[in-house]
């Protein structure tokens, strides 16, 4: 019988990895991105360097441009043929995926033309399957014939041969006013509250500048900045004023347009009267420093902040005063109107949090959080590097100027181009390169990011799942890991349907590293076609549109009114208007149905973020956002009735004020003046891929899933399919895995089945023999020697003859087998292993040979057990001589007990025996012994009903032929076209249908037989195929013994460490244990005997046994009687102290005890013994 | 010792016989010696498996011990199993398992050559003795859609990849490795005696009466379409998960059908891997289980226990 499956693929050409892809397009598109116009536009963002020649009145003005990324390609000397560089070869070859990185600088003296001159930057690393990638765009057939896997999803960098990907770090959300209240705020200065409102402000270039706005106690209010790692803090009106040129008046009604006396605290009304007295005293502040006009105010900022700034020494107040506005001042809008009026925003919500009109925003919840790309964080990092390097190019001018005098022509480019090019420009790429090496930054600025280090991490393939949520994992920030408090790792409902609430692990960084869901995605700069898109337009259209509808433009001098007659329309933290508060519904529905429609020019994941009208909850206003990196799902319009184009992507700002609804039909409890507007698709979008894997979560105890989720990312599986051209430290693989009969929809979607990790085991529940208790199982014999979880590990020895050693004969090594030395079957005359060849531990398997010193140096294999050796490849770069092997040794690891092993319903448990297949209970019908035993114990506790129905359904399957669809919350999904629909009244009861038709027990019992006694067991017993999964815990990587062996040189106790045959401690608490026992003869042993056993001679005059020592016996000429050795001399111990050897005496002691003995007659402290015979103490 | 002898004298009645399936019945005697008979088809009996296998090239994309597990899990003809010896106490070659008495030698040698992936299959194995081959299903029309006489598929290889390797086979048993294993599947169920309260049938409506009938999974019961009754069909389909019973409990009626299992009678099924006949294991089984109970009626510790369990110890050694 040929059964296909869900997923199955013939071959290569209908191979679909769209869905999968899909998963890590967050990662891919912003490093595209970055490429294809991010550099560009952050170059713009580097201010071109002045240097102005010390005697003469020339400048010289150097900006960048053209920045230009290639392809990775191979070094090749002489020759100008291009070599395509392939990510296999750097994994081998243990080299970085890089493409030159170059750019055009350009000079200008004095207005003069420009000159354009290209710089090298050096190797810049590359994402794989971005668009510089060699892989990108080729087929799963082509893909294979470059030795990747045939669904190589990419997304991650090749350093030094180890795969790294960038870890996605939330940030707080970019360009929108958020009101904090933190206890720090109040240490800040005297007289500052513990409350302000604070806006990350992110520029096009992806560089960002936090502002916050204090609150003081005496009404006023701070705008407090950071300049290079130090806080300034400026009284809001200065900023105000000098912004644009205004009247206090202005300022005045702006800032209490938010109250009227008419909706005094009605709903939505978020002005009081105390916001007139606060706008007072900050005019009055102003007034008091007598700064009148704008330009006063300029000049003050100015005067304050001209020796603070950088580059700008010899400037005019005023324009020192423009750049502290322009950098450091709400820095994602370039308008100062603008800038005037987010800040009276700003102050107006900041009165309305101190007035408890509105309520403070939580800045973990998901909705006030966005997400940091690996193409943002390079970009800005980036962006440093250059500038710190176009400084450093300009001390280095200026220094060449001094030295040199006359001699140095700065008149001449080319002299100007040789001073820079020293300068070290291919450090910018190895900068970039070791930050992705290390996952940290090396910054003066800090970025306006919170962590140095951790930002990137290894992609490991123990196993596909492992792989892949590498790319969905989205971690709170390293900050937040060491903070006492739990809230920061709770689970809030606003993050419902972006992160996973299943995935995420146990113990210390629980909460904190959290998974997408499976439906989540990250907006970027490209729309669905794959253009990038072009902000102002979309910027312009929405204007349009909201003008359209009836908004009215904020324009200069025109005062902005608050709610709750209006409410304020924000354009990615621009306020470009206000819409009446009885027409927002509309508008809002309108902007949806727009944004949903292919043909508007609204992106489709514009976040349309209505906080409407409330008593006293969260701060109203129409906030519209379409920059990148937030997060979005898509659910489904309820109001657009169109089958198919009713998908709408939204975002998790406006997701808290939307209804949404479950697809069961019903309207979840929903009052009728609330009807749902929206839908959603599927209830396991909430989950992540590999929370979407169990299958029916929905019947397990949710804890059980969130194990299920650690241990399916450490089982055994197929890792790789292309074991053969990689050369990983360590990969794990799963000889005959199979695909689950039982499984979820995700399987096929994601295509799981590329990467089995388990095996259908047939699992009897039953106690049996006791080797079964306590999560133990047994496994039979005969099915492991059948090959059932049959696996092993590879692991691979990379020799490189370059860089070993440090010493300076390094070049004359070569890899030769010594021609002198005693054979050695294992090693070829090349110096290598053959292939295939079995390499027992402590033998060696690799020969090197000096020819300078004339000396072999040989690699011994570590470890306990017998490898083989399975592949070696060999550096053949060079053509004199091999200066760089991989060895890849396989180390069989087929089940023996001890090993671990799990279902996929966090049922973990050792295998306790390997029990013979004749004794093991069998079916008196089929004759079928189960291959697996577990103890009915590890169920009620744990109510894993999955696990029960599992077995039943996959048992019905595998009668049936068919694979079993195991998608949880299926009564959640309204059925309109299931033919199952009418007849599933209970899963059970469609399962158990199943097997009384093939003649089976309803319930997946059966009547079983005792192995060793052949009598019919007592108990009808449930048995059935569960998908079990082989965990990578395996007792050969674990077991320690010793019995004697090495020891520490000072204290002579056993050293500790498994890989140095250390011993395990005994310790205080073993101690205590046993003397609770009273085992007095087995702590002797222990803690002396087999420790650091030492016999001492102790003089008993003086008690010291520090002072005996060992008369050397003098050397008379040897008595020899009757040809008989010598009898031995006895040994003659004689004190120092009293010059006699009378009294010595023998005493069995710690070692450590002598050792103490000495450590305080160090310190001149003498140590006494008393000795007795133990009778008259 | 002059009491009645406990002895019984088993009887075997077959009912279907193939080359590797049979259906028998043994009677007359009782679980411990079904059981034992069961357990030594499976894990005594032993057949001819390939044990060493040396690797001469191999290019394929499974690594030698896959390969070498593979080639051992192959079931090979062994009605010479019998005879042959183990190659541990083989006196003609001191044990090193290499001569003809304890060892048939095989070899492989295949490359692909073609664009076509070549799949290496049991067939290929050349076996230096004609006794002991690959068994061989492609004979058996009942297996036509599986194979096209391909045999048992070993690795498959694409252009340029080859194998060449040395097989030793040996004689083993089930108990050492699952490959040397003869039988597929052995069972045996008691034969189910079953009766019908007929009085208390007859106060059952047909309705039911159906649902009665319905209520079993497998076909035991099934009613008469003449006189209405219902009758016991098939009464080795029940499985003793007493579903009926339980039913007619629930029904209100307990009592409605009684069964019990005669401890005496045992209906086995057996399957063969095709190493040796069905037939030919059963009588190697009871070959064997005879060598084993002489084993210990011979043995030092048996006289000893004799003269310890008296009559019991004599019962022992077959008095």
């Amino acid at each position: 019988m040929v059964i296909k499956k869900p997923g199955h693929r013939s071959s290569l050409d209908d191979a679909n990895f769209d869905a999968l892809r899909d998963l890590l397009k967050p990662h891919i598109e912003s490093f595209d991105h970055m490429i294809d116009a991010g550099l560009k536009t952050m170059f713009i963002g580097i201010k071109p360097l002045e240097v102005p020649h010390p005697t003469q009145p020339t400048t010289l003005k150097i900006s960048m441009d053209n920045p230009k990324i290639f392809e990775p390609q191979k070094e090749r000397g002489f020759s100008k043929s291009r070599n395509i560089l392939y990510p296999f070869e750097c994994r081998q070859a243990k080299i970085s995926y890089t493409g030159t990185f170059t750019a055009e600088l350009c000079f200008q003296y004095d207005n003069g033309p420009i000159v354009r001159e290209k710089f090298n930057f050096g190797q810049f690393p590359i994402m794989l399957q971005s668009k510089l990638c060699n892989l990108r765009g080729a087929s799963p057939k082509k893909l294979v014939s470059y030795k990747e896997e045939a669904s190589e999803v990419g997304g991650y960098f090749i350093l030094n041969g180890l795969e790294r990907v960038m870890r996605l770090l939330i940030m707080p959300k970019r360009n929108y006013p958020m009101s904090t209240v933190r206890s720090s705020f109040s240490e800040r200065r005297e007289g500052y509250t513990d409350k302000a409102v604070v806006i990350r402000c992110v520029r096009a270039d992806q560089t960002s500048v936090s502002i916050k706005l204090y609150y003081l106690r005496n009404g006023s209010a701070r705008l407090g900045f950071w300049i290079l790692g130090r806080e300034y803090m400026l009284p809001v009106g200065i900023v105000l004023k000098a912004l644009i040129d205004t009247t206090d008046r202005e300022i005045y009604v702006n800032l209490t347009s938010c109250y009227n006396e008419k909706y005094e605290k009605g709903k939505g009304a978020v002005g009081t009267q105390l916001v007139g007295e606060r706008a007072k005293i900050i005019l009055d502040e102003v007034r008091d420093l007598s700064l009148f006009t704008r330009l006063q105010c300029l000049q003050y900022i100015g005067e304050h902040f001209q020796p603070i700034l950088q580059g700008l020494k010899n400037e005019s107040h005023h324009i020192v005063a423009d750049a502290v506005l322009r950098d450091y001042i709400l820095v994602h809008l370039d308008n100062n109107f603008d800038k005037f009026n987010l800040l009276i925003f700003m102050l107006q919500k900041l009165f309305s949090l101190i007035d408890q009109t509105s309520v403070p925003d939580n800045p973990d919840s998901l909705q006030n959080q966005e997400v940091l790309l690996p193409g943002h964080l390079i970009t800005l990092y980036l962006k440093e590097k250059l500038e710190e390097w176009l400084q450093k190019g300009k001390r280095l001018l200026l220094d060449e100027i001094e030295k040199k005098g006359a001699t140095f022509e700065f008149g001449r480019i080319a002299d100007v181009k040789k001073v820079l090019e020293k300068n070290h420009t291919k450090g910018i790429s190895t900068a970039i390169e070791n930050m992705l090496k290390t996952g940290r930054l090396v910054t003066t600025t800090g970025l306006d990011l919170h962590q140095r280090a951790g930002y990137t991490v290894q992609a490991e393939r123990i196993n596909f799942l492992r792989f892949i949520s590498h790319f969905r994992a989205v971690h709170r920030g390293s900050s937040f890991a060491g903070l006492r408090t739990t809230t920061v790792r709770k689970l809030l409902p606003e993050s419902w349907g972006f992160l996973c609430p299943v995935h995420t692990p146990d113990g210390e960084p629980c909460g904190l590293l959290n998974h997408m869901t499976r439906t989540c995605r990250v907006t970027s700069f490209y729309d669905s076609e794959g253009n990038i898109k072009d902000y102002f337009k979309i910027k312009l259209s929405i204007l349009n549109i909201l003008v359209e509808i009836g908004m009215t433009q904020s324009l200069p001098k025109i005062f902005l009114p608050g709610p709750p007659e209006v409410l304020t329309v924000l354009l990615d933290g621009c306020i470009v208007g206000f819409i009446p508060s009885t027409e927002v519904e509309k508008v809002v529905a309108h902007i949806r149905e727009l944004k949903v429609s292919s043909a508007a020019v609204i992106p489709n994941d514009m976040e349309v973020g209505y906080v409407p009208l409330s008593m006293g909850g969260a701060y109203p206003g129409l906030y519209l956002f379409t920059s990148p990196s937030r997060f979005v799902r898509p659910v489904r319009n309820l109001s657009i009735p169109s089958t198919n184009e009713n998908v709408e992507l939204i975002g998790p700002f406006e997701q808290v004020f939307m209804e949404i609804r479950c697809p069961d039909g019903g309207d979840g409890g929903r009052k009728s003046p609330f009807p749902a507007t929206h839908e959603e698709i599927h209830p396991t979008g909430m989950l992540s891929v590999v929370g979407n894997l169990t299958p029916w979560s929905d019947h397990n105890q949710s804890p059980r899933n969130m194990y299920q989720c650690q241990m399916a990312k450490q089982t055994m599986g197929f890792s790789s399919q292309t074991i053969q051209h990689r050369a990983d430290q360590k990969l794990y693989h799963l000889q005959t895995p199979q695909t689950p009969i039982v499984r979820t929809r995700a399987y096929s979607e994601y295509s799981i089945d590329e990467y089995p990790s388990g095996t259908n085991a047939i699992v009897a529940v039953l106690a049996y023999t006791g080797y079964d208790m306590e999560d133990a199982m047994i496994l039979n014999k005969s099915s492991v020697e059948r090959g059932m979880f049959h696996g092993q590990i590879y692991q691979t020895e990379t020799i490189d003859l370059t860089e070993k050693g440090g010493k300076s004969d390094q070049s004359a090594r070569v890899f030769r087998k010594s021609k002198l030395d005693k054979p050695c079957p294992s090693i070829d005359s090349d110096g290598l292993p053959h292939v295939g060849q079995m390499i027992w531990p402590d033998e060696p398997y690799c020969s090197t040979y000096n020819e300078v010193t004339n000396k072999t140096y040989l690699f011994k294999k570590k470890g306990s057990e017998p490898v083989y050796v399975d592949y070696v490849a060999v550096d053949t770069k060079t053509k004199k001589n091999l200066n760089k092997v991989n060895i890849r040794f396989r180390h069989p690891r087929n089940p023996v007990i001890g090993d671990k092993f799990s279902s996929r319903h966090g049922q973990k448990g050792v295998c306790s025996q390997l029990w013979p297949d004749i004794d093991m209970p069998f079916s008196g019908t089929t004759g079928m012994r189960p291959d697996l035993i577990i103890n009915p114990h590890a169920f009620p506790s744990r109510m894993t009903i999955a696990m029960l129905l599992e077995s039943v359904a996959a048992k019905g399957g595998s009668l049936h032929g068919k694979f079993k669809d195991a998608t949880p919350f299926r009564s959640s999904v309204k059925k309109d076209d299931e033919e199952s629909g009418s007849k599933s009244a209970s899963l059970v009861d469609e399962l158990g249908v199943m097997l009384k038709e093939k003649g089976f027990n309803y319930h997946g019992c059966e009547v079983l037989y005792s192995g060793v006694y052949g009598t019919e067991l007592t108990c009808e017993i449930f048995i059935g195929p569960v998908y079990y999964q082989r965990l990578r815990h395996m007792v050969s990587d674990k077991y320690q013994v010793r019995s004697t062996g090495t020891i520490d040189q000072v204290t002579r106790q056993p050293i500790k460490g498994r890989k140095r045959g250390g011993g395990i401690r005994f310790g205080e608490m073993e101690r205590d244990s046993l003397l609770a026992h009273g085992a007095a003869y087995l702590l002797h042993d222990r803690l002396h005997t087999c420790s650091d056993y030492h016999i001492a001679d102790v003089c008993s005059i003086c008690g010291s046994m520090l002072t005996t020592t060992f008369q050397q016996p003098r050397k008379r000429p040897v008595r020899e009687i009757g040809g008989l050795p010598p009898a031995r001399a006895p040994r003659k111990v004689t004190c120092h102290a009293c010059q006699s050897s009378k009294g010595m005496e023998k005493v069995a002691m710690p070692y450590i005890f002598r050792y103490l003995a000495a450590e305080l007659a160090a310190m001149n402290i003498k140590m006494t013994l008393k000795l007795t015979d133990g009778v008259d103490i | 010792m002059e009491g009645a002898s406990y002895a019984r004298m088993p009887r075997v009645k077959i009912r279907e016989l193939k080359d590797d399936y049979m259906k028998f019945e043994l009677r007359d005697t009782d679980a411990s010696v079904a059981n034992a008979l069961r357990r030594v088809m499976i894990s005594e009996v032993p057949t001819i498996a390939i044990d060493l296998v040396e690797i001469e090239v191999n290019s394929s994309v499974l690594n030698d011990e896959f390969i070498a597990h593979r080639l051992g899990l192959i079931p090979l003809t062994s009605e010479r199993a019998m005879a042959m010896r183990f190659s541990r106490d083989c006196d003609a070659c001191d044990g090193d398992g290499q001569c003809e008495y304890c060892s048939v030698e095989f070899h492989l040698r295949v490359k692909c050559i073609t664009d076509q992936t070549l799949d290496v299959t049991s067939k290929d194995l050349y076996s230096s003795d004609h006794t002991v081959v690959p068994v061989d299903f492609s004979a058996d029309p009942s297996s036509l859609e599986s194979s096209d006489g391909r045999g048992i598929i070993i690795v498959k290889l694409r252009r340029g990849q080859e194998l060449r390797l040395r097989a030793i086979a040996r004689k083993g048993i089930g108990k050492d490795h699952a490959k040397w294993s003869p039988a597929a599947t052995v069972t045996f169920m008691y034969e189910p005696d079953i009766h019908i309260n007929e009085d208390l049938m007859e106060s059952l409506t047909l309705e039911e009466k159906r649902e009665w009938v319905d209520s079993s999974p497998t076909r035991v019961f099934d009613i008469d379409p003449v006189t209405q009754q219902v009758m016991v069909v098939d009464p080795e389909a029940y499985s003793y998960d007493d579903e009926v019973i339980k039913k007619a409990e629930a029904m209100g009626k307990p009592g409605l059908v009684e069964i019990t299992a005669k401890q005496d009678s045992f209906i086995f099924t057996v399957e063969s891997t095709g190493a040796v006949k069905a037939s030919q294991l059963l009588l190697n089984a009871i070959e064997i289980l005879k060598q084993k109970l002489d084993a210990v009626r011979l043995s030092e510790d048996t006289v000893e226990a004799d003269d310890q369990f008296g009559e019991l110890g004599a019962h022992m050694r077959g008095g």
